[in-house]
């Protein structure tokens, strides 16, 4: 597993430091800005990086493998957040921990405090690779839906080869932010946003949150009157797997502007690993329901894609729409993947992934 | 609750088919008919049209919402010039009975482009505002005047980000210089096979010596570039056909997978030679018969293959966003993304319009290169070419899904405004659609595993054809 926090001295600061490792030995000064830190000693496991005339040590195995990551230390704290991990396609700014809904798969529980962070990210994002797509999520960001607003508008003015992947709920969309929205460069934004159900009820139990499905649907049109890039999520649950059929349908049907939706496999930690005995569908075991709605939404033209399915639980006409979703710091194979030819193509378990009550069906392809 | 407008059809078995104009669609009874057309839904009809979208709650909810995008979707937009098709060549090295462009003999003079027609065809590429071209080499045989193709693919690699070229070609005779010509690949190879050898000897090589050379290339060309790019489509004559399971047969020996059955083109030299009265009831027995074969062979076989037209049909039924085949859209624009530029500089909106010009029914060019676009005449052409507030088309249920035809409505009948259900387009579209329809709500297992492949994916479910009871 790849560590997204690393231990570091505490600095005396007031504000969270953002800067960019640079582990190449002696400071490149071709690319030298006032946020570049340049290694310039590494002991045992203690990086020392030099910056703005202090010094700053890192605990870690190998220092090459932070360099290009931009990270944060915040005051008090002796932890390095690697905010944009430089080699990886899988980068989220945690916006804030705080949401409205309680999710019964919540891989990430909403807790009650919120630091803004904004100014740091805002900073954060000048020093990421080009073309870098940035994830926000949460918690539910749009809790803070002014500050992000903003936060997007200036990164598409400073950075507009930067793209961001804004995981929200749809709970806090309304007609009064549509000059915010207008405001923001929509091409570079994809919304990713849950329904469970096309039943209100089934998705309102999902998410425990009383009107929760009507109140998405009002922001999902909202969106889709802007032309906002909506990417649909689905958990797939023992309350909802049979609901998929008609899901499909009604995604179809009535969020006929959303780019694509994914169907995903459940993360066996937070909420979900507390509820995973009642709520794990083993696809491997009965696939149809998912099949089914596949087969519907890609027929009426929404595109469809399998995250976090190994592909050895999917029959094989439908592994063409699996995609290696799982980031990679959280990403493993188990031991019979060894011999598996699809290996390079799946992709794989969750760290977290209960074996001893996991798919039934496991197999080397 | 209001209902968005239900166009209606009675289908051969009863039942009724309801469309609306977002494409989305149902059968129901005449029972629901009525109660639809008095306004008295009961709650399970107003449950149902809610829930499949024919319906909304209060302006601008997600239903009104949804529906609007569904409805727009199937517009087709008008787009920046992208798809040219040039006639750089009139001379063939084959005389087929149903050559739709009353091509000239092999060696005739003053039917290839001008060196200025040349300058002016790639001055006119150059101010495209688009940065991806299709060109499509049409002719007479394109194959005779290679030069000048490699000209025009030169000059397009060089301008646009990305350009793609299809070869309509006879693949009669292929010169080493040819063959190394259609090796590269962005450049594809569209051809013609009559279905079977004796139909195709009969229509178009006429002895079996020159047929043996058609065919040791068209093997050649697969060989050599798979069948990714390298495609060819059957012309029908509908007295004389090729059992459709020889078609299939042949088809796929080849490695094609794709059928577009072309009934002989009622352009061109074909009109003269061929009567078009009374045959559109064997037309269509025909049609039927090859769908029936195809769905026959495809129920034991891996390998699907499909009735290219059919196909696309189906997928304009259940989707949006499918308007990149320009023979059936709507508004089907004329002059806009695409247009035809003939051997002597003529520009023509379609190539059945250089057609039906070149044997002297009508004028249907909209310019030439040296003179420009006519804007005055294609302005009066693009006056027709939407359906939405046609009187025919505004009650038929298949509107969402069909286009029109305007060029093949002036060959036919001299006019524009014909009642639309009066014109051969119409006509053929209604069957085409009934059979679609008769398809999807089929119960057969062999049929339904035909419409998935068809529609590219593992499973045809039920739920594609709802039904209110």
């Amino acid at each position: 597993m790849i560590s997204l926090q690393l231990r570091s001295a505490p600095l005396p600061i007031s504000e969270p430091l953002v800067m960019r490792l640079n582990s190449a030995k002696g400071p490149d000064l071709s690319n030298c800005s006032n946020h570049d830190a340049h290694l310039i000693d590494f002991e045992g496991e203690t990086a020392e990086y030099e910056f703005r005339g202090f010094s700053i040590y890192v605990n870690c195995q190998n220092p090459e493998e932070l360099d290009g990551d931009v990270v944060m230390l915040t005051p008090g704290r002796n932890i390095l957040h690697r905010l944009i991990r430089k080699t990886s396609a899988h980068n989220t700014l945690l916006i804030t921990e705080q949401c409205d809904q309680k999710c019964i798969m919540c891989s990430q529980p909403p807790k009650e405090l919120h630091v803004d962070l904004f100014d740091a990210f805002s900073e954060a994002i000048l020093l990421a690779p080009f073309e870098t797509t940035i994830g926000l999520s949460g918690g539910e960001p749009m809790l803070h839906k002014a500050r992000l607003f903003e936060f997007i508008a200036k990164a598409n003015l400073a950075r507009p080869d930067l793209r961001f992947h804004v995981l929200t709920n749809g709970q806090h969309f309304e007609p009064s932010d549509l000059a915010a929205l207008k405001n923001i460069e929509l091409s570079t934004v994809l919304w990713g946003i849950p329904v469970f159900a096309a039943d209100p009820d089934v998705h309102d139990k999902i998410v425990v949150k009383s009107g929760a499905h009507a109140k998405l649907h009002e922001s999902l049109a909202l969106l889709g009157s802007v032309g906002a890039d909506i990417e649909l999520r689905t958990v797939v649950m023992r309350t909802n797997v049979n609901g998929l059929p008609q899901l499909a349908t009604h995604l179809a049907t009535h969020v006929p502007y959303a780019h694509f939706w994914a169907m995903m496999q459940m993360e066996n930690i937070g909420y979900a690993r507390m509820n995973w005995d009642t709520e794990f569908s083993d696809n491997s075991r009965n696939f149809s329901p998912i099949g089914q709605a596949i087969s519907l939404a890609v027929t009426k033209g929404l595109e469809t894609t399998l995250y976090n399915f190994p592909l050895c639980t999917i029959p094989e006409p439908y592994r063409r729409y699996s995609v290696r979703s799982i980031s990679d710091w959280k990403q493993k194979y188990l031991p019979v993947c060894e011999a598996c030819n699809m290996r390079t193509s799946c992709g794989g378990f969750f760290q977290w992934y209960p074996e001893a009550k996991g798919f039934a069906e496991i197999k080397a392809l | 609750m209001k209902t968005w407008p239900l166009n209606f059809r009675n289908s051969a078995d009863g039942s009724v088919l309801f469309c609306d104009e977002a494409g989305g669609f149902f059968r129901s009874s005449e029972a629901f008919l009525e109660r639809y057309a008095m306004g008295n839904l009961n709650n399970d009809d107003t449950e149902f049209l809610l829930r499949q979208g024919h319906a909304f709650s209060s302006e601008g909810d997600f239903q009104y919402v949804a529906f609007a995008s569904r409805w727009a979707n199937r517009v087709t937009p008008w787009s920046d010039l992208s798809y040219v098709i040039l006639v750089p060549t009139l001379r063939c090295n084959l005389r087929c009975d149903y050559c739709q462009v009353s091509r000239v003999t092999e060696h005739a003079t003053g039917f290839d482009w001008s060196s200025e027609e040349l300058t002016r065809v790639i001055n006119l590429l150059d101010g495209l505002k688009t940065k991806s071209i299709k060109i499509e080499f049409q002719g007479g045989e394109p194959l005779l005047n290679l030069a000048d193709l490699q000209k025009v693919r030169d000059f397009c690699r060089s301008r646009f980000d990305h350009s793609e070229f299809v070869i309509c070609t006879n693949l009669q005779s292929v010169t080493a210089e040819a063959w190394a010509f259609l090796d590269a690949a962005d450049t594809h190879i569209s051809t013609s096979f009559d279905g079977s050898d004796a139909n195709h000897i009969s229509g178009r090589t006429k002895t079996q010596a020159v047929h043996d050379e058609f065919e040791a290339n068209l093997r050649n060309a697969i060989s050599r570039f798979g069948t990714e790019r390298v495609s060819a489509l059957p012309t029908i004559d509908v007295n004389n056909p090729p059992a459709p399971e020889e078609v299939i047969r042949s088809y796929v020996n080849f490695g094609f997978q794709s059928i577009f059955l072309r009934r002989v083109n009622f352009q061109g030299f074909a009109r003269k030679a061929y009567t078009f009265h009374e045959e559109n009831q064997l037309w269509k027995s025909y049609y039927r018969r090859f769908i029936t074969a195809i769905i026959a062979y495809n129920s034991v076989n891996e390998y699907k293959i499909e009735e290219f037209y059919l196909a696309h049909l189906l997928r304009r039924i259940f989707r949006g966003g499918h308007h990149n085949h320009v023979d059936l859209r709507n508004p089907n624009w004329l002059g806009a993304d695409y247009l035809v530029i003939d051997y002597d500089g003529r520009l023509y909106p379609t190539d059945e319009a250089r057609m039906v010009t070149r044997i002297g029914k009508m004028d249907l060019s909209i310019g030439s290169l040296k003179e420009g676009v006519d804007n005055d005449k294609l302005e009066l052409l693009n006056a027709e070419v939407s359906i939405n507030f046609n009187p025919d088309c505004m009650l038929c249920p298949y509107q969402a899904f069909c286009g029109s035809d305007i060029v093949d409505d002036l060959s036919r009948y001299g006019r524009i405004d014909l009642p639309k259900g009066q014109t051969y387009h119409c006509r053929s579209h209604l069957d085409l659609f009934d059979l679609a329809f008769e398809l999807i709500y089929s119960d057969d297992g062999k049929v339904k595993s035909s419409l998935a492949a068809w529609l590219g994916v593992p499973d045809f479910c039920s739920d594609l054809a709802p039904s209110l009871s």
